[in-house]
């Protein structure tokens, strides 16, 4: 077993982590970016900001994950990316766990739709579904952060030490 | 195999290397900085925006129809919006009737909030309220809304063409209406609609507010009480 697992396979899985996280990370954020008004209301509605701070961070948010995907694609400073990458991870886990618990109904962000529906009848699976989604890039980015240096990324291992 | 490679991917050229690193982290810097810049500049209210007739900041640029009458309906809606075409199937005839009966104060806020060409939309019916003519373009542009099977909802649906064509088929005629839509005379106007509607928490589309209170979406969908609310404020 230990044997399969060779610098060589890690490195592969690290090119696939950095493509999975940043190709995700890049939709999120060119979706929301086309989109400035969706971006800020998709922010709002987790009721989590006061509204003007929620408006600026819809408008920071879209370019952050451009930044940070591109950073994971061309792979550079891999580590530090995947660690903002995972926070913010976890930053919508929370976000989308207390929407769920407040019955909120989130339903303008980009992917998946819904939460609430026009009866008022609150669908779990709409929570859950973006929870575990978040969850399991979590877990990539834990181990790009753990793996940070794959094929064809620019940080070379001396200079991601230094 | 593995070796060579892996020997390849580190030994030389590592000023190189360097360098590129440093443009490519340039690059993207750049790309985030300019990105967030435009962001912030453009999602902000101008108050050097041409507004067109009907609309006052107070309303919050709306388009106040009959700013005296006693029961304010305010209305953000989105012509691309499939949810706001169905508030508009449910209640168009009834709130056209009110409106144009003079009983109801209605403040319409076109959003641009779901597909590129939203914003098209709104500023064409801003064009057509300066004709006389918000309602007809207002019901046009939803009578005509592209069904989901024709055109994802949020992907460009009309130009400003086919938004100068439409206006014509209800009886619109002055050249001015054409240059309003060809040179986007009210597409700043359309971003304080936005920009106004962020500052009061408005996240969805439609969303109706009556005197002040909004309404709940399974109320916008049922004519029934949706006619309550307004009968029961005296509108008859």
């Amino acid at each position: 077993m230990k044997n399969l697992f060779t610098a060589e396979i890690r490195g592969w899985l690290t090119l696939i982590g950095r493509l999975l996280l940043g190709g995700v990370l890049f939709a999120a954020g060119y979706l929301k970016a086309k989109n400035p008004a969706q971006a800020t209301a998709s922010v709002r509605v987790y009721k989590l900001l006061p509204v003007s701070v929620a408006n600026i961070f819809g408008y920071v948010l879209p370019w952050l994950e451009i930044g940070l995907a591109l950073l994971l694609i061309v792979g550079i400073w891999v580590r530090l990316s995947a660690t903002l990458s995972g926070a913010l991870m976890l930053l919508f886990v929370f976000a989308v766990g207390q929407a769920w618990a407040r019955k909120l109904a989130i339903n303008c962000g980009c992917f998946g739709n819904g939460g609430v529906t026009a009866d008022g009848k609150v669908h779990g699976g709409v929570y859950l579904t973006e929870i575990l989604r978040d969850i399991g890039l979590t877990i990539v980015a834990g181990y790009l952060y753990r793996f940070p240096h794959g094929k064809f990324g620019l940080d070379k291992e001396s200079s991601e030490s230094e | 195999m593995a070796d060579k490679k892996a020997k390849k991917n580190k030994a030389p050229k590592k000023q190189g290397d360097k360098f590129t690193r440093y443009l490519v982290i340039g690059m993207i810097a750049f790309i985030v900085i300019a990105g967030v810049g435009a962001a912030l500049a453009k999602n902000h209210s101008n108050s050097h925006a041409a507004l067109p007739a009907l609309v006052t900041k107070a309303d919050g640029y709306g388009i106040s129809i009959n700013p005296t009458a006693k029961v304010k309906v305010d209305m953000y809606e989105d012509f691309r919006c499939p949810n706001c075409r169905n508030f508009e199937a449910v209640n168009n005839t009834y709130v056209d009737g009110l409106v144009r009966a003079g009983k109801i104060n209605a403040v319409y806020h076109p959003m641009s909030f779901i597909a590129p060409d939203s914003i098209l939309t709104a500023a064409a019916a801003a064009c057509a309220a300066d004709q006389g003519k918000f309602l007809e373009m207002h019901t046009a542009l939803y009578v005509n809304q592209p069904s989901s099977t024709q055109m994802a909802e949020n992907s460009a649906y009309w130009t400003n063409a086919q938004l100068i064509l439409l206006g014509h088929s209800v009886g619109i005629t002055s050249k001015t209406f054409d240059t309003c839509i060809t040179s986007g005379k009210y597409i700043n106007w359309t971003r304080n609609i936005e920009a106004d509607a962020a500052a009061k928490n408005i996240n969805a589309t439609p969303t109706v507010i009556v005197n002040g209170k909004t309404l709940p979406l399974a109320t916008d969908y049922n004519a029934k009480l949706f006619t309550k609310v307004l009968t029961d404020l005296g509108v008859k």
